[in-house]
Protein backbone atom coordinates (compact mmCIF):
# COMPACT_ATOMS: atom_id res chain seq x y z
CA UNK A 1 0.00 0.00 0.00
CA UNK A 2 2.56 2.29 1.04
CA UNK A 3 4.65 1.39 -2.24
CA UNK A 4 1.78 2.36 -4.31
CA UNK A 5 1.49 5.50 -3.09
CA UNK A 6 5.11 6.27 -3.28
CA UNK A 7 4.66 5.91 -6.96
CA UNK A 8 2.15 8.30 -7.39
CA UNK A 9 2.64 9.97 -10.23
CA UNK A 10 0.24 12.29 -12.39
CA UNK A 11 0.12 14.77 -15.22
CA UNK A 12 -2.13 16.81 -17.20
CA UNK A 13 -1.86 19.39 -20.24
CA UNK A 14 -3.77 22.63 -20.50
CA UNK A 15 -3.80 25.38 -22.95
CA UNK A 16 -1.81 28.25 -21.69
CA UNK A 17 -4.84 30.29 -21.09
CA UNK A 18 -6.41 31.72 -17.80
CA UNK A 19 -9.65 29.85 -18.13
CA UNK A 20 -7.90 26.94 -17.28
CA UNK A 21 -6.40 27.75 -14.29
CA UNK A 22 -10.07 26.06 -12.89
CA UNK A 23 -8.92 23.03 -14.63
CA UNK A 24 -5.30 22.53 -12.84
CA UNK A 25 -7.04 23.67 -9.43
CA UNK A 26 -9.35 20.68 -9.83
CA UNK A 27 -6.39 18.86 -11.04
CA UNK A 28 -4.49 20.03 -7.29
CA UNK A 29 -7.78 19.04 -5.74
CA UNK A 30 -8.00 15.51 -7.37
CA UNK A 31 -4.42 14.61 -6.51
CA UNK A 32 -4.87 16.00 -2.80
CA UNK A 33 -7.68 13.02 -2.39
CA UNK A 34 -5.98 10.67 -4.06
CA UNK A 35 -2.99 11.08 -1.67
CA UNK A 36 -5.68 11.52 1.06
CA UNK A 37 -3.69 15.31 2.19
CA UNK A 38 -4.66 16.47 5.48
CA UNK A 39 -4.63 19.72 7.06
CA UNK A 40 -3.65 23.35 4.97
CA UNK A 41 -1.93 20.85 2.47
CA UNK A 42 -4.17 20.72 -0.38
CA UNK A 43 -5.22 24.39 -0.32
CA UNK A 44 -1.68 25.49 -0.01
CA UNK A 45 -0.88 23.31 -2.73
CA UNK A 46 -3.94 24.54 -5.07
CA UNK A 47 -2.61 27.94 -4.46
CA UNK A 48 0.78 27.23 -5.18
CA UNK A 49 0.28 25.51 -7.92
CA UNK A 50 -2.25 27.85 -9.23
CA UNK A 51 0.30 30.94 -9.24
CA UNK A 52 2.95 28.94 -10.69
CA UNK A 53 0.33 28.32 -13.76
CA UNK A 54 -0.78 31.81 -13.99
CA UNK A 55 2.60 33.03 -14.01
CA UNK A 56 3.54 30.16 -17.20
CA UNK A 57 0.39 31.90 -18.83
CA UNK A 58 1.29 35.16 -18.81
CA UNK A 59 4.61 34.72 -20.13
CA UNK A 60 3.84 32.01 -22.59
CA UNK A 61 2.75 32.89 -26.13
CA UNK A 62 -0.56 32.41 -27.40
CA UNK A 63 -1.22 28.53 -28.34
CA UNK A 64 1.09 27.42 -26.09
CA UNK A 65 0.98 24.39 -23.82
CA UNK A 66 1.15 24.10 -19.93
CA UNK A 67 2.11 20.74 -18.46
CA UNK A 68 1.25 19.73 -14.42
CA UNK A 69 3.17 16.63 -13.43
CA UNK A 70 2.84 15.10 -9.78
CA UNK A 71 5.13 13.17 -8.24
CA UNK A 72 5.08 11.14 -4.72
CA UNK A 73 8.56 10.19 -4.00
CA UNK A 74 9.75 7.12 -1.84
CA UNK A 75 11.10 9.78 0.79
CA UNK A 76 7.14 11.65 0.91
CA UNK A 77 8.29 14.59 -0.78
CA UNK A 78 5.51 15.62 -3.19
CA UNK A 79 6.58 17.97 -5.74
CA UNK A 80 4.42 19.64 -8.39
CA UNK A 81 6.44 20.61 -11.35
CA UNK A 82 4.63 23.07 -13.86
CA UNK A 83 6.34 23.66 -17.29
CA UNK A 84 5.96 25.95 -19.78
CA UNK A 85 7.40 27.08 -23.29
CA UNK A 86 7.98 30.45 -22.29
CA UNK A 87 10.85 32.46 -20.03
CA UNK A 88 10.58 33.06 -16.36
CA UNK A 89 10.40 36.56 -15.35
CA UNK A 90 9.45 38.83 -12.21
CA UNK A 91 7.59 41.79 -12.70
CA UNK A 92 9.71 45.14 -12.10
CA UNK A 93 6.36 46.53 -11.40
CA UNK A 94 4.75 46.73 -7.87
CA UNK A 95 2.37 44.38 -6.65
CA UNK A 96 -0.64 46.32 -6.72
CA UNK A 97 0.24 47.76 -10.00
CA UNK A 98 0.96 44.31 -11.57
CA UNK A 99 -2.14 42.14 -11.03
CA UNK A 100 -1.25 40.72 -8.57
CA UNK A 101 1.93 38.28 -10.57
CA UNK A 102 4.34 40.08 -7.73
CA UNK A 103 2.71 38.31 -4.97
CA UNK A 104 2.36 34.92 -6.99
CA UNK A 105 6.96 33.61 -6.14
CA UNK A 106 6.80 34.93 -2.45
CA UNK A 107 3.32 33.11 -2.15
CA UNK A 108 4.78 29.77 -3.69
CA UNK A 109 7.94 30.44 -0.86
CA UNK A 110 5.52 31.20 1.83
CA UNK A 111 3.29 27.92 1.01
CA UNK A 112 5.85 25.32 -0.18
CA UNK A 113 8.97 23.98 1.94
CA UNK A 114 10.55 24.02 -1.32
CA UNK A 115 10.63 26.32 -4.96
CA UNK A 116 12.64 25.82 -7.45
CA UNK A 117 13.30 27.44 -10.76
CA UNK A 118 14.46 26.44 -13.60
CA UNK A 119 14.99 25.85 -17.97
CA UNK A 120 12.86 23.07 -19.11
CA UNK A 121 14.02 20.40 -22.36
CA UNK A 122 11.62 22.13 -24.42
CA UNK A 123 13.25 25.30 -24.17
CA UNK A 124 10.91 26.93 -21.45
CA UNK A 125 10.10 27.22 -17.19
CA UNK A 126 10.02 24.80 -14.73
CA UNK A 127 8.43 25.98 -11.79
CA UNK A 128 8.74 22.84 -9.30
CA UNK A 129 7.22 23.26 -5.35
CA UNK A 130 7.91 20.56 -2.84
CA UNK A 131 6.02 19.77 0.32
CA UNK A 132 7.41 17.50 2.44
CA UNK A 133 4.61 15.21 3.49
CA UNK A 134 6.65 12.79 6.50
CA UNK A 135 8.09 16.25 7.88
CA UNK A 136 5.17 17.79 8.25
CA UNK A 137 3.58 14.69 10.26
CA UNK A 138 6.36 14.55 12.55
CA UNK A 139 6.05 17.87 13.49
CA UNK A 140 2.43 17.31 13.92
CA UNK A 141 3.22 14.11 16.03
CA UNK A 142 5.48 15.70 17.95
CA UNK B 1 -17.09 34.35 -9.78
CA UNK B 2 -20.43 35.78 -9.37
CA UNK B 3 -20.85 39.67 -7.31
CA UNK B 4 -23.85 41.25 -6.32
CA UNK B 5 -24.02 44.09 -4.16
CA UNK B 6 -26.32 45.47 -1.11
CA UNK B 7 -26.22 48.45 1.17
CA UNK B 8 -25.03 48.31 4.88
CA UNK B 9 -25.59 51.84 6.95
CA UNK B 10 -25.17 53.58 3.54
CA UNK B 11 -22.08 51.66 2.97
CA UNK B 12 -22.03 49.43 -0.27
CA UNK B 13 -21.48 45.79 0.42
CA UNK B 14 -19.79 43.39 -2.51
CA UNK B 15 -20.80 39.48 -2.08
CA UNK B 16 -18.53 37.30 -4.08
CA UNK B 17 -18.92 33.61 -4.64
CA UNK B 18 -17.18 31.22 -6.02
CA UNK B 19 -13.37 31.46 -6.82
CA UNK B 20 -11.85 34.69 -7.25
CA UNK B 21 -8.74 34.08 -9.52
CA UNK B 22 -6.76 36.14 -12.16
CA UNK B 23 -9.09 35.15 -14.60
CA UNK B 24 -11.65 37.26 -12.75
CA UNK B 25 -10.20 39.31 -10.26
CA UNK B 26 -10.48 42.47 -13.17
CA UNK B 27 -14.27 42.17 -12.56
CA UNK B 28 -13.98 42.55 -8.92
CA UNK B 29 -11.74 45.33 -9.32
CA UNK B 30 -14.02 46.84 -11.78
CA UNK B 31 -17.11 46.66 -9.46
CA UNK B 32 -14.87 48.81 -6.42
CA UNK B 33 -13.53 51.20 -8.29
CA UNK B 34 -17.24 53.05 -8.73
CA UNK B 35 -17.23 54.12 -5.29
CA UNK B 36 -13.88 54.05 -4.48
CA UNK B 37 -14.11 56.96 -7.67
CA UNK B 38 -16.88 58.20 -5.74
CA UNK B 39 -14.97 58.98 -2.72
CA UNK B 40 -16.77 56.62 -0.54
CA UNK B 41 -14.73 56.12 2.97
CA UNK B 42 -16.31 52.67 3.69
CA UNK B 43 -15.83 49.59 1.28
CA UNK B 44 -17.02 46.24 2.33
CA UNK B 45 -16.98 42.62 0.91
CA UNK B 46 -18.52 39.86 2.22
CA UNK B 47 -16.45 36.90 1.27
CA UNK B 48 -18.67 34.32 3.15
CA UNK B 49 -19.00 32.24 -0.29
CA UNK B 50 -15.85 32.62 -1.71
CA UNK B 51 -14.00 29.09 -1.40
CA UNK B 52 -10.78 30.14 -3.27
CA UNK B 53 -8.72 33.46 -3.49
CA UNK B 54 -5.02 33.54 -5.66
CA UNK B 55 -3.18 36.78 -5.56
CA UNK B 56 -4.71 38.40 -8.63
CA UNK B 57 -7.84 38.85 -5.87
CA UNK B 58 -5.35 39.43 -3.30
CA UNK B 59 -3.77 42.68 -5.34
CA UNK B 60 -7.53 43.84 -5.91
CA UNK B 61 -7.71 43.93 -1.96
CA UNK B 62 -4.42 45.51 -1.36
CA UNK B 63 -5.05 48.13 -3.94
CA UNK B 64 -8.39 48.79 -2.58
CA UNK B 65 -6.77 49.33 0.78
CA UNK B 66 -3.58 51.37 -0.54
CA UNK B 67 -6.58 53.87 -2.15
CA UNK B 68 -8.86 53.91 1.17
CA UNK B 69 -5.89 54.68 3.27
CA UNK B 70 -6.17 57.82 5.39
CA UNK B 71 -9.49 58.30 4.13
CA UNK B 72 -10.98 54.91 5.31
CA UNK B 73 -10.96 51.33 5.58
CA UNK B 74 -12.14 48.38 3.74
CA UNK B 75 -14.06 45.40 5.76
CA UNK B 76 -14.10 41.70 5.15
CA UNK B 77 -16.51 39.73 6.21
CA UNK B 78 -16.24 36.00 7.24
CA UNK B 79 -13.70 34.65 4.79
CA UNK B 80 -13.00 31.08 5.68
CA UNK B 81 -9.67 30.02 7.60
CA UNK B 82 -7.59 29.11 4.13
CA UNK B 83 -8.91 32.62 2.28
CA UNK B 84 -8.07 34.25 5.72
CA UNK B 85 -4.83 32.63 6.07
CA UNK B 86 -3.75 34.25 2.50
CA UNK B 87 -4.43 37.40 3.79
CA UNK B 88 -2.56 37.43 7.10
CA UNK B 89 0.62 36.29 4.64
CA UNK B 90 0.53 38.85 2.76
CA UNK B 91 0.32 40.91 5.68
CA UNK B 92 -3.38 42.84 4.94
CA UNK B 93 -4.74 41.40 8.17
CA UNK B 94 -2.43 43.70 10.12
CA UNK B 95 -2.94 47.02 7.69
CA UNK B 96 -4.55 49.78 9.37
CA UNK B 97 -6.49 50.41 6.25
CA UNK B 98 -7.88 46.44 6.60
CA UNK B 99 -10.84 45.42 8.96
CA UNK B 100 -11.83 41.65 9.56
CA UNK B 101 -15.90 40.98 11.10
CA UNK B 102 -17.23 37.54 11.69
CA UNK B 103 -20.52 38.48 10.72
CA UNK B 104 -22.58 41.81 8.94
CA UNK B 105 -24.04 42.55 12.39
CA UNK B 106 -19.96 43.34 13.57
CA UNK B 107 -19.17 44.87 10.64
CA UNK B 108 -22.00 47.35 10.79
CA UNK B 109 -21.60 47.94 14.14
CA UNK B 110 -17.91 49.41 12.76
CA UNK B 111 -19.73 51.34 10.38
CA UNK B 112 -22.06 52.53 12.87
CA UNK B 113 -18.69 54.01 15.00
CA UNK B 114 -17.69 55.54 11.72
CA UNK B 115 -20.97 57.51 11.52
CA UNK B 116 -21.11 58.65 15.06
CA UNK B 117 -17.42 60.16 14.79
CA UNK B 118 -18.48 62.22 11.96
CA UNK B 119 -21.59 63.40 13.38
CA UNK B 120 -19.53 64.06 16.57
CA UNK B 121 -17.22 66.32 14.30
CA UNK B 122 -19.89 68.80 13.19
Amino acid sequence: MMKEANNYCRQIGVEASPENLREVRRFVEEVSRDLQLEGDDGYDLKVAVSEAAANAIEHSGAESFLEVCVTQYPDDRLTFEISDEGNFHLSPRKPEQAGGRGLGLPLMVALMDEVRIYRNSRGGTTVSLTLFLGEQQQRETA
Amino acid sequence: MEISTSELRGVEVFEVRGEIDHSNAGRLSSAVDEPLERGDEVIVLDLSEVDYIDSGGVSVLLSTVRRLRNRGWLGVVNPNANVRRLLEIVGLTVDHGFRLFSDRAEAEGAIEEVISNEQGKR
